[in-house]
């Protein structure tokens, strides 16, 4: 009895995943049919003339990611050496906790953020035509990446032994150079693993997103004008899905956007959680 | 640590605050914005649905996110244990690194991915539609890794002495988990499930078009009939610029969301300090 519990409960673990990944092959199979690997390179979406490409969300999603992780990574950072290293030891449990009440932020809440207060602020100061651009959406990941990377940093930071600091202080270093040789030195796996799941949880961000970035399927133009609306993975998927009719190429080209954005998370996200087993 | 705020402090803190203010401002914000709108009769009534989503209250939002994330919790919960279970009592090494992985690779996949997934699967080839079912099975994968990891943590916590001694007194292996390992894991894997629920309870992207619908629905009639959400009443409020009145319910709502979050991993936080004493 106490087996078959055992045995039925670790089988339904392996086939969920082996389900996932069947279902969507078999959901996206026409597009690939259809138009084979060129749907990757392709640069139009227009699902009423029929014209299904990646491009134009890939480009979004990792410009947005990338800029979000660039402005969190150093703030967040240096968030937790202060933490640890600046304020007296009673406010430290006072601002984890904030940290980490923030990190539980349902991420629609913060897309209702974005949309009321982010939007129209960079619409006011920027002069845009409209507030809903890839940088809005940029923006508004690293804020809810911040405490995510802040937290663990923090964490493995902490776990920098004494002993080394100890000793950092014996050779007569001084605070910064104690930062810079000991503590970041050997913080580093822990915060590249922080970093990277806040770039795996920003990359399959969704709601938040698909009501700051625009929404339209283009690539910007030059690359780095990050002040216009676009796409990404998700936004695409979010906005459209609801629309698309069963079975229709529409379908089969979403259900393929979301294989790739499985397949990118994967491998941004899965070595990380294996280092953190060791 | 030396006492003096030399320049490289300052320049740590000065990176540290934006860091630091803008997480309280944003708190604060929806504190600010959404206690205008909350009272008694928006959290308890469901009256007034104009087909607009302008209730004047979210009772059925409320209700709707609570059934979703409890059931999900409630489904992934025997499953996770087992696994759990099999992992510490029976599995070989091989067959733990390959359970790990599995978990760690399930970890990383989207939500919204597991939201397509169940479209395909659930919605349509089984036919279940739109429906509290549905949402409940999704979200059920949402937080089975993570719930599977936490069985799997807690029960690596127990003393190696007490399974021995178990063990030595010629206990079978149900024997030993029920009366040795759930007892002595019990804190840390409620612990889990509350974080569970407060996980199930954020999720807006999987459930958006797998087991909701805006309005027209106050009490889900059965498991196969569609609910209303507060993450999604948010998602769909947020977006009706014209309307004053809908974005003030939209950050009622998000108060309450936000507290109701925050009121599972405080309460799991809680547990775990004691767990630890």
């Amino acid at each position: 009895m106490l087996r078959l519990w055992l045995n039925t409960a670790t089988l339904l673990c392996a086939a969920s995943l082996l389900l996932i990944v069947t279902f969507l092959l078999y959901a996206s199979s026409p597009i690939f049919a259809a138009q084979g690997l060129n749907f990757v390179v392709e640069q139009e979406w227009y699902p009423y003339e029929a014209l299904f490409g990646l491009l134009p969300v890939l480009v979004g999603s990792l410009l947005s990611v990338g800029v979000a992780i660039a402005l969190a990574l150093p703030l967040g950072v240096a968030a937790a050496l202060f933490n640890l290293e600046i304020i007296p030891k009673a406010a430290q449990s006072w601002l984890r906790l904030l940290m980490e009440l923030m990190a539980g932020i349902p991420s629609v809440v913060y897309g209702l953020l974005g949309l009321w207060l982010l939007v129209p602020l960079l619409e006011s100061q920027l002069n845009l035509l409209t507030g809903r651009t890839l940088f809005t959406a940029a923006l508004l990941l690293a804020i809810m990446a911040l405490p995510t990377i802040m937290v663990l940093s923090e964490d493995a930071l902490r776990r920098v032994s004494r002993e080394q600091r100890e000793n950092a202080v014996t050779l007569g270093l001084n605070w910064w150079q104690q930062v810079c040789r000991i503590l970041l030195p050997q913080a580093w796996p822990g915060i590249r693993l922080a970093t990277l799941l806040a770039l795996g949880r920003a990359l399959g961000e969704t709601v938040a997103v698909m009501l700051v970035v625009g929404s339209i399927d283009r690539i910007p133009e030059p690359f780095y004008n990050l002040l216009l609306p676009a796409q990404t993975f998700t936004s695409r998927i979010g906005r459209e899905m609801g629309e698309a009719e069963i079975d229709s190429l529409h379908w089969a080209a979403l259900m393929s956007s979301g294989l790739a954005l499985m397949l990118i998370s994967l491998i941004v996200v899965a070595p990380s959680l294996f280092w953190r087993s060791k | 640590m030396s006492s003096v705020f030399t320049p490289a402090k300052l320049i740590v803190t000065l990176l540290a605050l934006p860091a630091l203010i803008i997480p309280a401002f944003a708190l604060g914000y929806i504190v600010y914005q959404g206690s205008s709108v909350i009272s008694w009769q928006f959290l308890t009534s469901s009256d007034a649905l104009d087909g607009f989503g302008n209730s004047s209250g979210i009772l059925g939002q409320l209700t709707g996110s609570l059934l979703l994330a409890l059931g999900g919790c409630l489904i992934a919960t025997p499953i996770a244990l087992g696994a759990g279970l099999f992992y510490q009592l029976q599995a070989n090494p091989r067959q733990r690194k390959l359970l790990e992985s599995v978990l760690y690779l399930l970890q990383a996949i989207p939500p919204i991915v597991y939201g397509l997934f169940g479209l395909v699967l659930f919605v349509h080839l089984l036919a279940w539609g739109v429906s509290l079912l549905t949402g409940m099975l999704i979200l059920a994968i949402v937080v089975l890794p993570a719930l599977t990891l936490n069985t799997i943590t807690s029960l690596q916590r127990i003393a190696p002495e007490y399974s021995e001694a178990a063990r030595a007194l010629g206990l079978s292996d149900s024997a030993l988990v029920g009366r040795v390992w759930l007892r002595h894991a019990r804190l840390e894997l409620i612990t889990g499930q509350l974080l569970a629920m407060a996980r199930a309870l954020s999720e807006t992207a999987p459930i958006l078009f797998t087991a909701t619908v805006f309005s027209g629905v106050v009490w889900p009639e059965s498991l196969l009939s569609p609910v209303t959400t507060l993450q999604t009443h948010i998602f769909y409020l947020a977006q009706e610029g014209g309307n004053p009145l809908a974005i003030q319910v939209a950050w009622g709502s998000a108060l309450v969301l936000v507290a109701s979050v925050a009121l599972f991993s405080l309460l799991a936080r809680k547990l775990k300090s004691i767990g630890e004493q």
